[in-house]
């Protein structure tokens, strides 16, 4: 009775706050519309400058066939090496080419041909992955090359890579449950962590504390709201993937907020951990902030885990968006049963327990 | 019978002493008033008593419950009015007043008899949020709040500092209609004029009851003979008279200056003499009857003040 009495007096507070039940509809809305599109991580119109020494129909048939494949941008054929230098320090090339001037003769030889690929690394992905890419275009060249003007047939080995879960590489697909992931976070990690540090900014938690209210229903009560906001941004988050990109998940919708649910646990006990240690709204926004940057960045939704350093291989582990991120794309792009993400579970399970156990105990009833 | 039953309690806050052996009765159906200026330890003690703080050492009891140990019988039978307003804003007079009601398992109307005399007055702007309230009526609220589940002890902690003087007066005479329901009431306040509206009193100064009894009581302790000095100029008037043989202390009152003095020493026509004397103007110096803010500043002044 009291804490369905608590309940509707959270969300009395809750729809009458001037902004958080726009908040709500507006995060997911611009988290799905737009971010899918900006943190893109694929690499188009990379400019690229040809240092040409040979001058040939086949250098010139390498140049198309990087330009036809759509990554590179071609900014200027040139003759000197330097000037090509001076474009990339003006920031107007991201890659050189150089092709050496006996280039045709080597190939018609069969021999290897000496090239060399230079690459702005300002940005880093960019630099790597351009690099990659040019590879890729003069092996395809000097294969197709053979094949089609010496009549020769070379020893090709063909490897065809056929993409799994995600067939056309579309980092949108990729992205959304990452996104998911990231609002679903952000909401019930901010939002009771605040809301607990302004009753006590305002000195409520002091007249709630004298009364016969159970600290276990309070706490409880200050979780629930947030559990069916973030509930509403998953389903919302979920439509309109459906809607606009056509994008659906793969697994089981229900085991999808099976791990929400499980999430939330933890990040609304850190949230509440975190206000019972703060006086005040900037300190709990500052401390949340800080824990929320650490979880996304070591989370394995930008960069994967697989290549971090063993140290921070092993933070991960103590990290519970990197379950649940793992445990979104699993079942949401591959289909994954319970069964593939029993561990994701586990990781969360025990997390929560440990958040929540604690927030509870250091929630004194003593200000 | 004893209401509030302290004995021996000490608080400390690192370096900080907040109270150091406190001990007193308050009777049930008394306004027991704990007067003493701003960081005595007032709060502290309200906070222990209500159950949202542990002493360190002592124990405590309300109605004979232990606030350590039985602090969910004593929740049920205080209400708790802190210093600072601290109702939700963002709910209207009514659903702060119902949420009250109900965290404590009753309703508005099953003890609106108790709380009618006050929350008629704001009645009219039940569903105005509580945040738009001023300042006298953000008051009644709460004190509506805290008496909405029928306490038989009220805590009150400094429950006028920032209110208008007619509201203040007004208020106390709501707090002598509620003791007349029984219900014991402990208030703080930092104003010596209060004390003398209150049954009892205690005397707080750094964490230590300086004395307690009666108004009467503590006014009548008072052991010196005592002067009302004007004149012009007013601050060097203050530091001659201090200067003057026989005058124990001189504090400044608004217009007036309080001077003890011993009668041994001096007298009102021998120190008007003086002060005259080295010119000051408009000199007049009365005998007067010593306040409840004499007999502390006397009380707390530890040997240094006021000479």
């Amino acid at each position: 009775m009291t804490l369905v009495y608590l309940l509707e007096k959270e969300f009395k507070q809750f729809f009458r706050d001037p902004g958080l039940p726009k908040m709500a509809i507006a995060f997911p809305v611009l988290m799905m519309l737009v971010f899918p599109f900006a943190v893109s991580m694929e690499i188009r119109n990379i400019n690229l400058v040809v240092v040409d020494s040979d001058r040939s129909t086949v250098s010139q048939r390498l140049i198309e066939t990087c330009t036809s494949s759509g990554y590179f941008n071609l900014v200027d054929v040139c003759d000197d090496p330097v000037y090509a230098m001076q474009l990339m320090d003006m920031n107007k090339a991201d890659a050189i080419l150089t092709i050496e001037s006996d280039f045709d003769e080597q190939v018609e030889r069969g021999d290897g041909a000496a090239m060399g690929i230079k690459v702005n690394t300002i940005n880093g992905t960019k630099g790597s992955i351009g690099s990659a890419y040019l590879g890729n275009c003069i092996r395809r060249f000097y294969t197709d090359y053979k094949q089609a003007d010496m009549g020769t047939i070379a020893p090709v080995i063909d490897v065809s890579a056929k993409y799994y879960y995600n067939q056309y590489m579309d980092y949108k697909v990729f992205m959304v449950p990452a996104l998911i992931v990231i609002a679903i976070t952000m909401l019930t990690g901010f939002l009771p962590a605040l809301n607990i540090v302004s009753e006590k900014e305002t000195g409520t938690i002091e007249q709630i504390n004298v009364t016969p209210v159970k600290r276990s229903i309070f706490i409880l009560c200050k979780l629930i709201p947030y559990w069916l906001v973030a509930f509403f941004v998953l389903a919302a988050c979920l439509v309109i993937a459906r809607l606009v990109f056509g994008y659906s998940c793969a697994g089981s919708l229900t085991l999808l907020f099976l791990f929400t649910a499980f999430h939330i646990m933890v990040t609304a006990g850190l949230g509440l951990l975190i206000s019972n240690y703060s006086d005040n709204a900037q300190q709990a926004m500052f401390v949340t902030w800080f824990f929320m940057m650490i979880f996304m960045l070591v989370s394995g939704i930008f960069t994967p885990i697989s290549s971090m350093p063993e140290w921070a291989k092993a933070i991960t582990y103590l990290n519970p968006m990197r379950y649940y991120a793992d445990a979104m794309r699993c079942i949401y792009l591959k289909g994954s049963s319970s069964l593939d993400v029993w561990y994701d579970a586990v990781g969360l399970l025990s997390i929560g327990t440990v958040m929540v156990t604690w927030a509870v105990l250091s929630y004194k009833k003593t200000v | 019978m004893v209401a509030i039953d302290v004995n021996d309690v000490s608080k400390r806050y690192g370096d900080c002493q907040a109270l150091s052996h406190i001990s007193l009765q308050v009777e049930q159906g008394e306004i027991f008033g704990l007067i003493g200026p701003d960081g005595a330890g007032k709060s502290t003690l309200f906070r222990i008593l209500t159950s949202l703080l542990l002493p360190d050492s002592g124990s405590a009891s309300i109605e004979g419950f232990d606030v350590v140990k039985d602090y969910m019988e004593i929740r049920k039978r205080i209400g708790y009015m802190p210093g600072r307003f601290s109702l939700y804003q963002d709910l209207s007079v009514e659903e702060n007043l119902d949420f009250f009601a109900t965290i404590f398992g009753t309703t508005i109307q099953a003890n609106y008899d108790s709380i009618k005399e006050i929350y008629s007055q704001i009645e009219p702007f039940k569903e105005r949020k509580a945040g738009k309230l001023s300042g006298g009526m953000k008051q009644k609220l709460a004190l509506c709040c805290v008496l909405v589940h029928k306490p038989s002890v009220l805590f009150l902690d400094e429950p006028t500092t920032g209110v208008d003087a007619v509201s203040r007066k007004e208020f106390w005479s709501m707090l002598y209609r509620i003791r007349s329901g029984g219900v014991t009431i402990f208030v703080s306040t930092p104003y010596m004029d209060e004390a003398a509206r209150c049954d009892r009193i205690a005397l707080i100064q750094q964490g230590r009851i300086i004395d307690n009894g009666t108004p009467q009581q503590i006014v009548e302790k008072y052991p010196y003979t005592l002067l009302g000095i004007a004149g012009h100029p007013i601050y060097p008037l203050l530091k001659f008279v201090r200067g003057c043989s026989g005058v124990l202390s001189c504090f400044a009152f608004g217009a007036e200056h309080h001077a003890a003095i011993d009668t041994a020493l001096t007298n009102a026509d021998d120190l008007k003499k003086k002060i005259e004397a080295a010119g000051f103007m408009d000199c007049v110096v009365r005998e007067i009857k010593p306040g409840i803010e004499d007999c502390f500043m006397q009380l707390a002044k530890g040997g240094n003040n006021g000479k």
